[in-house]
């Protein structure tokens, strides 16, 4: 194939675009609405995951020491903990801080601070925060201190089970995940279907330069492939389109993002930039296949050469 | 340079456009195909251009058997055959250079070789000066004209006209027929297919009368017989 031959090709598939000005238009909207609904996906897809973390980062164990308990004894089961594989960290409270904290949080009630300073000594013990690795590891890490010799030492654990919560969102995200992969599978479909009868009415449109191509001996593929670069000009703009929109789509939405996690710490326009060629280089290979495949079932079934 | 080996061409249900036809026509040739119309002329022109293939028989041009020629051998053959018909097939958006330029640029011709032969072929069918009309500003005769040059841009071996006085008066007529004798003067075997019997008759070159699917005659200095 010579570059005049590939010149060529350029050249009437851009002619062919241009003839069919209204289709192309409508044609490539079809598959940025394709291209946006799947990436919708993707961003509720990144949401979900990160209220997802943010949430599992809150799960831990509290184990509360009884007052009698030393500190000796606190550290040694602390030892203990950190020597579990499924153990991610620990923090310490000693007793006076857990009294201090105590005391700061029902600083405005009156009655209970009246209470502390009747007592002579303080009445709480020291704290363990025990993190896991993994959700699914606390109810191990909680047996494990049962069985232990040093139950007897504790007097209270406090397992705030957040998988609850983890589940609901991961149901909720899950359903909103099927509804979107159904639209997007929808919108992928009607593409395909567009590009196949866009390439249809172009050949139509073109009966005549194909009669005079195969009349002068033109190769059978120097005739259908203007027809395919045609098609990869509608994903490649209709990609260029979408991703044009979805930038400025993710400045609209990063406030309330910030606002719903209370924390800068997330970033999806970022998440978006730092993972360009995965997401967006992905969506342009997909996007050129499906109009290659659509539009080569065309020519194969319109285009007698 | 074309050889028909009895041909025949069946078209279901029960047509037979040519029956077991026989023809040899050499190199520098200038051969009239005659005959009414429905005859199984257009069907010898189509065989020979491999867009139909024979139902019986062997074809060969220029010592290529295409009888069962591939899918893509087949743009090689037809650079090496000119086609010209009654209805000029020329594209109405384009100029007389880009009519002519397009059977270049869909065979990766390069810009540069267009320039060179466009204005060639031009000269020989007389066009010099008009490159820049479009078809719908040319006469009939000038758009057959037109035709023709962009038939020769790949130096064909052979030049078939397909009724290409069809839609012409008188005037335009010999004027087109005229080119073709000196196209065929250059060295191109000429294959005139038509029913006009003034334009056989004053050829005196060699005939090849069809009826019916039939050769029933082959003069070398024929007249229009039917």
């Amino acid at each position: 194939m010579s570059l005049s031959s590939i010149y060529q090709i350029i050249v009437f598939a851009g002619q062919s675009f241009w003839r069919n000005f209204w289709l192309s238009i409508v044609t490539i909207t079809i598959i940025v609405l394709a291209l946006l609904s799947i990436n919708c996906l993707i961003i509720l897809n990144v949401i979900t995951d990160t209220a997802v973390n943010i949430v599992k980062e809150k799960v831990d164990v509290s184990v509360y020491f009884r007052p009698a308990a030393t500190e000796n004894q606190v550290l040694e089961v602390q030892t203990y903990l950190s020597s579990l594989t499924k153990v991610k960290e620990i923090s310490y409270i000693s007793q006076q801080q857990a009294l201090q904290n105590f005391r700061q949080k029902h600083q405005s009630d009156p009655v209970i601070i009246q209470s502390l300073e009747e007592l002579d000594k303080n009445p709480l013990g020291a704290t363990l925060i025990v993190k896991a690795k993994n959700i699914e590891d606390y109810p191990e890490i909680l047996q494990v201190l049962n069985n232990s010799k040093y139950n007897e030492l504790i007097s209270d654990k406090n397992f705030d089970d957040n998988k609850i919560y983890i589940g609901k969102i991961k149901k909720v995200s899950d359903n909103i995940n099927w509804i979107g992969l159904l639209a997007s599978s929808i919108f992928i479909f009607i593409a395909v279907l567009i590009v196949f009868n866009t390439i249809r009415v172009a050949i139509y449109t073109h009966q005549k330069e194909i009669a005079i191509m195969k009349l002068v001996g033109a190769a059978n593929w120097f005739i259908r492939s203007p027809f395919l670069v045609e098609s990869i000009f509608y994903g490649t703009i209709a990609w260029l389109i979408a991703v044009g929109l979805i930038y400025p789509l993710l400045n609209l939405l990063q406030p309330f993002l910030t606002n719903f996690f209370l924390t800068d710490s997330f970033n999806i326009i970022s998440y978006f930039k730092d993972n360009f060629w995965s997401l967006f280089g992905l969506e342009l290979l997909l996007v050129v296949f499906l109009n290659i495949v659509s539009s080569s079932v065309a020519i194969r079934r319109y285009l007698k050469v | 340079m074309i050889i028909f080996k009895n041909i025949t061409k069946f078209y279901p249900p029960d047509t037979f456009a040519l029956k077991n036809a026989s023809l040899h026509i050499k190199p520098k040739e200038f051969v009239s195909i005659v005959g009414r119309s429905g005859t199984g002329k257009t069907t010898m022109v189509k065989i020979m251009t491999a867009e139909e293939s024979p139902t019986e028989g062997r074809v060969i041009i220029g010592g290529w058997d295409i009888t069962e020629i591939r899918m893509s051998e087949v743009p090689v053959l037809r650079r090496q055959i000119g086609v010209v018909f009654q209805d000029f097939k020329l594209l109405g958006k384009k100029t007389v250079f880009e009519n002519i330029a397009f059977a270049l640029q869909t065979c990766g011709t390069s810009r540069q070789r267009i320039i060179d032969i466009v204005p060639q072929v031009l000269k020989i069918v007389g066009l010099s000066g008009k490159e820049n009309r479009y078809p719908v500003q040319l006469s009939g005769g000038e758009q057959q004209r037109v035709a023709i040059a962009r038939s020769l841009v790949h130096r064909p071996k052979i030049l078939i006209a397909d009724e290409p006085t069809g839609n012409l008066d008188s005037i335009n007529s010999k004027e087109i027929i005229d080119l073709l004798v000196k196209i065929n003067e250059f060295g191109t075997t000429v294959l005139l297919v038509t029913h006009n019997r003034e334009i056989v008759n004053a050829l005196n070159k060699r005939v090849i009368t069809l009826d019916n699917g039939k050769i029933i005659s082959d003069q070398k200095r024929g007249r229009y017989l039917l």
